[in-house]
């Protein structure tokens, strides 16, 4: 064999046993899925080919809708409420003393938990008889406050979102703190001698040296939020009655509750869609951005 | 360096300086109370798995009137964790080996070689990050079902492994493309073919960066619950968090066995965690910055 042909023969032989499982389990199921789509079946005996039908279902379910609307609230709590919680902790934990590096991970700590070890917990936090919240409540003599938090539909959306930030503070307090060290010392000494000090230099010169890196922060709040589908599932599994359904929930109990393989394929493709669209819209807005600056 | 025009202002705003000192002790204060309140679910949690069920209703904040190991070694056999914990050791480490190998051999080609579809793999490996996991769900099922790998632990390491690669290859190759060119011309010139090079020099090297994908890869698989709640029913072959999720619907069952066996599944992690720190945070930055 010439070099040639043994290191073309290295390339492929190398390359293949990666790109075979990618291949195989990543892209495959998304054009598989958009394939079943278009049949009614049970997952048992014969799929029916019924075209566009469950397509249109979905696009015609007000529950597929408050679904995506619910994906959204999620965006909201990691938007306000994750960026601003870890931009502030990472301006007060930018330095690296024992004590700060402790701090930081304390705060990120929950995120190396399973979201079912989250969503149990909570599920305690939360629980309307022996729930520590509802106890903490009346033992400060604030029992008018009790709510049913995960078992009222007007409430339970709303509860979902302390669980979800706490969980995810970390990654942003991470890349917060990262952008804060990489600004150049000059900078700190420039705003000394010009007099800017605490607030006037965080918002004149702080703030505007890191939007970079909240853009990034936001566009990821937008693609994590898809991603929301355990601990709401160990929750609530979408109740009550579909008010914390999302898209991955919806798509679930679907497909494995009511059986109907065909409309959950469709659901999926959906999603798909959706989160690109999602992250390519974000990508183009803060691009844009960008160029107008 | 940090020059600082000391004296004009120091004596100057001489009051701001003590108001500046106090802000900064309540700063600390609500940062320790802050850091308190993120640790209190999981010390609550392993406070209360030692308490028994009257002492858990009465006395919620408190800690166990007296403390209850049994409730562990219960966890253990009654709740079935200690399969659930042997199935999720397995799954885990063959994925993690897997990975490993399969993910550095395609980054170490990636990264040092030239050929004409570098740009297009290296691109549909990117595009596999965009990818909602959840979105997969459906069409998993229905392939693991004709390929008859439903209930098997290639049903779950097999999706792991593919969904790991593309952050695998991601870092990796980002380590690899650092190594002078003069590496593998020294070893050509020894004699040394590319599996001798890739085991013997590349892999070593890659340690740092190896062992950040290995203990991402831990993490996503030692954790994950969508993947088993599809693919896996018989009760054999449940991992920690299916097992664990049995727990959700049970409203008024045996609390202090659930909290038991939620701490039985969280002490792996933090004791991963407390070792590995640094390299968890710079790697899930890494990760999601991509993804």
């Amino acid at each position: 064999m010439t070099t040639a042909a043994r290191t073309r023969a290295f390339i492929i032989a190398g390359l293949l046993p990666a790109l075979i499982l990618y291949l195989l389990f990543v892209v495959v199921p998304v054009f598989w899925s958009s394939y079943y789509g278009f049949f009614s079946w049970k997952g048992i005996g014969e799929m029916k080919f019924i075209g566009l039908d469950n397509y249109t279902e979905v696009l015609k379910d007000e529950i597929f809708w408050k679904s995506f609307v619910n994906n959204l609230y999620i965006v909201a709590y990691s938007v306000f409420g994750q960026v601003p919680i870890a931009l502030l902790l990472a301006i007060v934990l930018a330095r690296n003393s024992w004590y700060q590096r402790f701090l930081r991970a304390s705060i990120f700590m929950p995120m190396v938990l399973s979201s079912v070890v989250i969503g149990l917990i909570w599920g305690y936090i939360y629980h309307p008889q022996i729930g520590i919240l509802n106890f903490l409540l009346d033992s400060l003599g604030l029992s008018s406050w009790k709510l049913g938090w995960l078992s009222d539909p007007k409430v339970a959306m709303y509860s979902i979102g302390p669980p979800i930030i706490w969980a995810n503070i970390g990654p942003y307090l991470i890349l917060f703190i990262a952008a804060l060290q990489n600004i150049p010392g000059e900078m700190d000494d420039a705003a000394q001698i010009d007099g800017a000090t605490g607030l006037r230099k965080l918002f004149q010169i702080t703030l505007p040296m890191i939007w970079g890196t909240i853009k990034v922060a936001i566009i990821l709040c937008i693609s994590g939020s898809l991603k929301a589908f355990d601990l709401i599932f160990i929750m609530t599994r979408g109740g009550p009655a579909n008010s914390t359904e999302l898209l991955a929930t919806y798509m679930y109990n679907n497909t494995f509750n009511i059986f109907r393989y065909g409309y959950g394929s469709a659901v999926s493709t959906s999603i798909v869609i959706i989160s690109l669209l999602l992250i390519a819209g974000s990508q183009f807005l803060m691009n844009r951005n960008k160029n107008v600056a | 360096m940090h020059t600082k025009p000391i004296p004009m202002s120091s004596s100057a705003r001489g009051g701001s300086i003590v108001i500046r000192k106090m802000g900064r002790g309540a700063t600390w204060c609500m940062l320790t109370f802050y850091a308190l309140l993120t640790l209190y679910p999981l010390i609550w949690l392993f406070v209360s798995a030692f308490k028994d069920n009257q002492d858990f209703f009465s006395r919620p904040f408190g800690l166990p009137s007296s403390w209850h190991f049994d409730n562990f070694s219960r966890a253990w056999k009654v709740a079935g964790m200690d399969i659930a914990l042997l199935n999720s050791a397995i799954v885990t480490s063959v994925s993690l080996v897997l990975t490993v190998l399969i993910g550095s051999l395609a980054a170490f080609i990636l990264s040092r070689f030239h050929f004409r579809l570098k740009g297009a793999v290296m691109g549909l490996f990117l595009i596999g990050m965009l990818i909602p996991v959840h979105s997969t769900l459906v069409p998993l099922f229905i392939m693991m079902k004709e390929m008859s790998l439903l209930d098997t632990y290639a049903a779950l390491v097999l999706p792991y492994i593919a969904f790991e690669l593309p952050i695998a290859i991601f870092i990796i190759s980002a380590y690899m493309t650092t190594f002078p060119k003069e590496l593998e011309e020294a070893a050509t010139i020894d004699g040394a073919g590319y599996w001798s090079i890739f085991c013997r020099i590349m892999l070593p090297l890659s340690m740092p960066a190896i062992s950040t994908v290995a203990v991402l890869g831990f993490l996503r698989f030692w954790n994950d619950f969508a993947f088993p709640l599809v693919l896996i029913n018989k009760p054999s072959l449940k991992t920690l968090p299916l097992s664990l999720s049995i727990f959700a619907d049970g409203y008024g069952t045996d609390y202090s066995l659930t909290l038991a066996a939620l701490t039985i599944s969280v002490i792996p992690t933090i004791i991963i965690y407390l070792i590995f720190q640094e390299q968890i945070m710079k790697g899930m930055l890494a990760g999601s910055v991509k993804g």
